[in-house]
């Protein structure tokens, strides 16, 4: 879901539409085609005139509001409201559908089963048998949805080429395994095959597994020794079984039938806090929790979390989300560096992996020294390496036994370094391979710290910010031009200034004082009149605006969490958690374990589908 | 003295089938019909790719002269375009629908649902028959998210095949497993391996039914989807045991020592590397339906690479009609095209019986928008290769009425790969002209 019910952003429109008041907006655009008597599509305005329909007709109201928001309505044409009026419509939407969702509370919400994804397999093999390959690259890349995370339920679907691929790889694992003394250790933990299924099961599965379950795989082991297979090669045969088992392959959960939400199940939520601060499966200490029935306490919960981002494992959250959240992992992709323009770059591998690790290994620092997350904002530290000191062209007090290892640092005052806008990373991802651009940089940050992304552009845009052959017109001179369209001026106000802020970086994030020979100017206004300068002026401005910013961390990150889509009641959660971090001063950890203790974290909403059963 | 290949080579596909069954090594054993379509992102410069005439004798327009040596072996279309693409974005919409002519949800990922793609279509139908149902290929990595600005997840943009249409099916990007996979398609398993394969995909189906009958009934969905899969694994595992059950017999060897290299230096090679796969699994027949995209929707690899290009793919696809970047534009376009013909020439190159495989074999080269400047998805650009084991009645430009439909184009696709149908999507009928007689 998008940030719906964000309120105005750096937007001057300061007063919100009344009920009928907007009413009468909707009436006078859309009821020539939408009457009782003939509507277009089968949709009739009727539906949604009253308070009720925020909550009877909530799907109806969020597809007419993005249907709007997208120009898509009213068609091409037909009378259309200008930009403005059409946000203030959309934004009456969306704040009307966040009250009436909460209501009522939060809620669970759905927990839909799903596939490990490529990492989640890669760690879980790595944590059950002890061995330490790269793994993930046996299988295909996951795309992503939700909250554009790569471990969204919905998103993670099954092709031939998967199982193909699941068949291949436990053979390659068992057959590494079987060399390995330590995966030996964790396999052959007992001298009967009975027993050693027993043991393994459940770790593979996460889960007490009952006798009738593993029978099929004493079976399956008899068989093997049928064939002549001696002890170990049959344990090996029927273990491969087990990683491609679909209970090995997915998280599911089991269905609840009473009728009412209720504490997930022990094993379940020792997976859901595993997966989501590991990637991983449960280690012992959180299995002996869950079969003892103390995990679900708060208090638990709260001492397991603080444990488990101090373990090196929650490096691979802070990777996985930190990467995804900032876009980082384009850097692999289309946004690489065009190596001939910056073969610094391309050329040395130490200093473009530090540049890429540095977001997410800071995250993490934040993450155990439970920062506050204003931090990402501007910060006195960051993650520094000699490679990067010199990229910086500053002096750091590196630690002399290991400068060119990346390591928290604190920053020289006026460094232009501090929080995730003066990291290079960052700015490469929001640039061109080949040039840096005001307009991508200014909608990186709007989607990306403030989850206000910019509309689409409307059909047939004119053009943007390409010299043309003859003109020597600087990307600011075409841009004021290009705001002078009222058509364009509504979003590119709000955008641009952003972007020139940061202008004194280029597009691998070095410091520069000119920029084809003249001096660059740094400093932008946004649509509100708010006037700022480079990117001291730009962070203010954020920090202004901390609210926002935190509110759309606490949505990612509970997107990312819960593996899924946000709904319109999860934004009442992400309200709560807001709320929680704010009062204890923003700091990490009331995030991160505001969402291990959050409803929807913590709870299973009824199954539907079948009656209330008694189980 | 001319021999009888030459006058067949020379001849691109206007000799029938029954005079080359006639003259084929076995008696009757007619060379499998292949079906293939290579993806180019973001629309082409209109100006230099629809040829001016219609019919037999027309020029091929600057865009199209690598394939000048294949001429009557191609076969150019005008005025079909994707009618249900037509709404939404500028581009997930036109793209993930190029290959199923149905249009997407607008999701971000919770419910996606687009239709069952041509190239699956036909796939189904043969999927016995060879080792491997389909070859999904791609140069670029699944694009990650969800685009915030559209609400559209990226799912859509980097898929163009679908086994159904909640489906994407995952492509392979590494031509090096690839060839393993073929390889090992190929040689198949000794027979005791495959007995144990069976065995242990026996019992991980057990466990999916048991499984199932413990989830809620939207769980149980994925528990289906993994069971068809297995299920269809199984069938393959059985299939290709080396035993005397083995039906299927590769057409060509695959040697070991023609693997490619793990990672290709760059992506020209490794649209190469890519598409020389495909061709390997065709000569050899261990699928006969493949597709490749050269990139995502909204691609903007850099091509900076290529001689007198300097920015990203999709940036100058928005050329905003200035002669600089529409002739940049055009470069990009005509490398693409330059891959299309060197897949073309090494189908050409390789010899089946006394036909090659480009004769047996139908490439579509599509993008789904036509000038990427308008997101215009009319009059999209398409060209066919090859004869389709004698049916395609290639070396002309067909010219339709404005907008017909591209579905129809599939319906004949169809036809000529052994798998007619009524209808497909908001087809109206085969597209005319297309097939022979």
């Amino acid at each position: 879901m998008k940030a719906l019910w964000l309120l105005p952003v750096l937007c001057s429109a300061a007063f919100a539409l009344e009920f009928d008041a907007a009413q009468r907006q909707l009436k006078k655009y859309c009821v020539a085609c939408h009457s009782d008597a003939n509507p277009v599509g089968g949709f009739k305005l009727s539906v949604v005139a009253t308070q009720e329909s925020f909550s009877t007709q909530s799907r109806r109201w969020t597809s007419l509001a993005n249907r709007v928001r997208n120009f898509e309505m009213p068609p091409k044409g037909a009378p259309a409201p200008a930009l403005e009026e059409r946000e203030e419509i959309t934004k009456w939407i969306d704040s009307s559908l966040h009250q009436a969702a909460c209501a009522t509370g939060p809620g669970a919400g759905p927990s839909p089963i799903r596939r490990l994804n490529r990492d989640e397999y890669a760690a879980t093999i790595r944590d059950l048998l002890d061995i330490h390959l790269d793994l993930a690259k046996f299988l295909p890349i996951d795309g992503g949805g939700g909250e554009g995370f790569d471990n969204a339920a919905e998103t993670l679907s099954l092709s031939p080429l998967h199982t193909e691929k699941y068949l291949d790889a436990a053979k390659f694992i068992m057959d590494y395994a079987s060399r390995e003394y330590k995966s030996r250790m964790k396999i052959f933990t007992a001298p009967a095959a009975s027993k050693i299924l027993a043991n393994f099961l459940p770790r593979a599965f996460r889960r007490p597994v009952s006798l009738a379950e593993q029978k099929p795989y004493e079976e399956l082991y008899a068989i093997a020794r049928k064939q002549g297979q001696t002890h170990e090669e049959a344990i090996f045969f029927t273990l491969r079984a087990v990683l491609v088992s679909p209970m090995f392959l997915f998280r599911a959960e089991a269905p609840n039938y009473t009728g009412a939400e209720r504490p997930v199940d022990q094993h379940a939520l020792a997976s859901r806090i595993s997966y989501f601060l590991w990637g991983s499966m449960p280690d012992e200490l959180l299995t002996d929790l869950a079969a003892t029935g103390r995990l679900s306490d708060p208090e638990v919960l709260q001492q397991i979390t603080k444990r488990m981002l101090r373990s090196d494992r929650s490096l691979s959250f802070a990777v996985r989300f930190t990467d995804q959240w900032l876009h980082i992992r384009e850097l692999n992709g289309e946004k690489a560096p065009d190596a001939k323009l910056f073969p610094e770059y391309a050329k040395d591998e130490e200093l473009s992996g530090d540049i890429r690790n540095q977001p997410s290994l800071y995250f993490r620092e934040l993450l155990v020294r439970n920062r506050p997350v204003l931090d990402l904002i501007d910060s006195t530290h960051t993650v520094g390496s000699s490679n990067l000191e010199k990229h910086f062209g500053l002096k750091l007090p590196l630690d002399p036994g290991r400068r060119k290892q990346p390591q928290w640092t604190e920053l020289p005052k006026d460094s232009n370094r501090g929080g995730v806008l003066g990291m290079p990373a960052v700015l490469a991802v929001s640039s061109y391979p080949y040039r840096t651009s005001p307009v991508l940089r200014g909608a990186w940050v709007l989607e990306a710290i403030l989850g206000t992304p910019p509309p689409p552009p409307p059909p047939n845009v004119p053009s943007l910010e390409e010299p043309q052959p003859g003109h020597a017109k600087t990307i600011r001179e075409r841009l004021a031009r290009h705001r002078e369209n009222p058509t364009c001026a509504g979003c590119h106000s709000r955008i641009d200034g952003i972007g020139f802020a940061l202008d004194n970086y280029d597009a691998i994030g070095r410091w520069r004082k000119e920029d084809a020979g003249k001096p660059i100017d740094a400093s932008g206004e946004l649509n509100d009149g708010t006037k700022m300068t480079g990117p001291d002026g730009l962070k203010q401005v954020l920090l202004n605006r901390k609210d926002l910013f935190v509110r759309h961390l606490t949505a990612k990150m509970l997107g990312y969490a819960l593996g899924r889509g946000l709904t319109l009641k999860d934004s009442c959660t992400v309200d709560a958690i807001a709320a929680e971090v704010k009062q204890n001063g923003y700091s990490m950890h009331s995030l991160v374990s505001g969402i291990v203790l959050s409803q929807p974290f913590r709870m299973q909403s009824p199954t539907p589908g079948k009656e209330t059963v008694k189980r | 003295m001319i021999s009888r290949r030459t006058l067949l080579r020379g001849a691109g596909c206007s000799l029938g089938l029954p005079w080359l069954e006639a003259m084929a090594a076995t008696p009757g054993a007619k060379p499998p019909v292949r079906m293939a379509f290579l993806y180019m992102p973001n629309g082409v410069n209109v100006a230099n790719w629809f040829p001016k005439e219609k019919g037999r004798n027309f020029d091929l327009p600057k865009t199209l002269t690598p394939l000048a040596p294949l001429k009557d072996q191609i076969t150019v279309f005008s005025n079909l375009w994707n009618a249900n693409s037509k709404g939404g974005d500028g581009h997930y919409v036109k793209e993930a629908a190029i290959l199923t002519c149905q249009t997407i949800r607008k999701t971000q990922g919770t419910d996606m649902a687009n239709g069952v793609s041509v190239d699956q279509f036909a796939a189904k139908t043969v999927k016995n028959e060879t080792p491997l149902p389909s070859l999904e290929l791609g140069v670029t990595p699944v694009a990650i998210g969800v685009d915030a600005v559209v609400g559209y997840t990226r799912v859509y943009g980097s898929h163009i095949a679908w086994s159904d249409p909640a489906t994407p099916l995952a492509r392979e990007l590494n031509p090096r497993s690839v060839f393993e996979r073929l390889y090992r398609a190929a040689s198949g398993q000794q027979a005791d391996a495959a007995k144990l394969d069976t065995l242990l995909l026996d019992r991980v189906l057990g466990d999916a039914k048991r499984l199932r009958a413990q989830l809620g009934v939207a769980d149980q969905i994925r528990i289906d989807e993994y069971l068809s899969l297995m299920r269809q694994l199984e069938e393959r595992v059985k299939r290709a045991s080396a035993g005397q059950q083995r039906t299927w017999k590769a057409r060509a060897p695959i040697d070991m020592k023609d693997a490619p290299a793990d990672r290709p230096s760059d992506h020209a090679e490794h649209c190469r590397l890519m598409l020389d796969m495909m061709a390997l699994a065709f000569q050899t027949d261990t699928t006969r339906v493949s597709t490749l995209m050269f990139g995502n929707s909204v691609s903007n690899v850099s091509f900076r690479w290529l001689e007198g290009v300097s920015a990203g793919h999709h940036d100058v696809s928005h050329h905003q009609n200035e002669a600089d970047k529409l002739r940049q534009y055009q470069l990009i376009n005509e490398w693409h095209v330059g891959q299309f013909a060197y897949l073309l020439n090494r189908l050409k190159s390789m010899q089946e019986g006394e036909s090659t495989v480009l004769d047996n074999s139908m490439v579509l080269f599509a993008s789904a928008l036509c000038d990427g400047n308008k997101h215009d998805p009319h009059k999209l650009p398409l060209v066919l290769g090859g004869c389709g084991g004698g049916r395609i009645d290639s070396g002309q430009h067909l010219v339709y009425g404005e907008d017909s439909p591209l579905s129809n184009l599939y319906v004949s696709m169809l036809d000529a790969f052994g798998a007619p149908v009524e209808r497909f999507a908001d087809s109206t009928g085969p597209a005319a002209g297309v097939l022979k007689g």
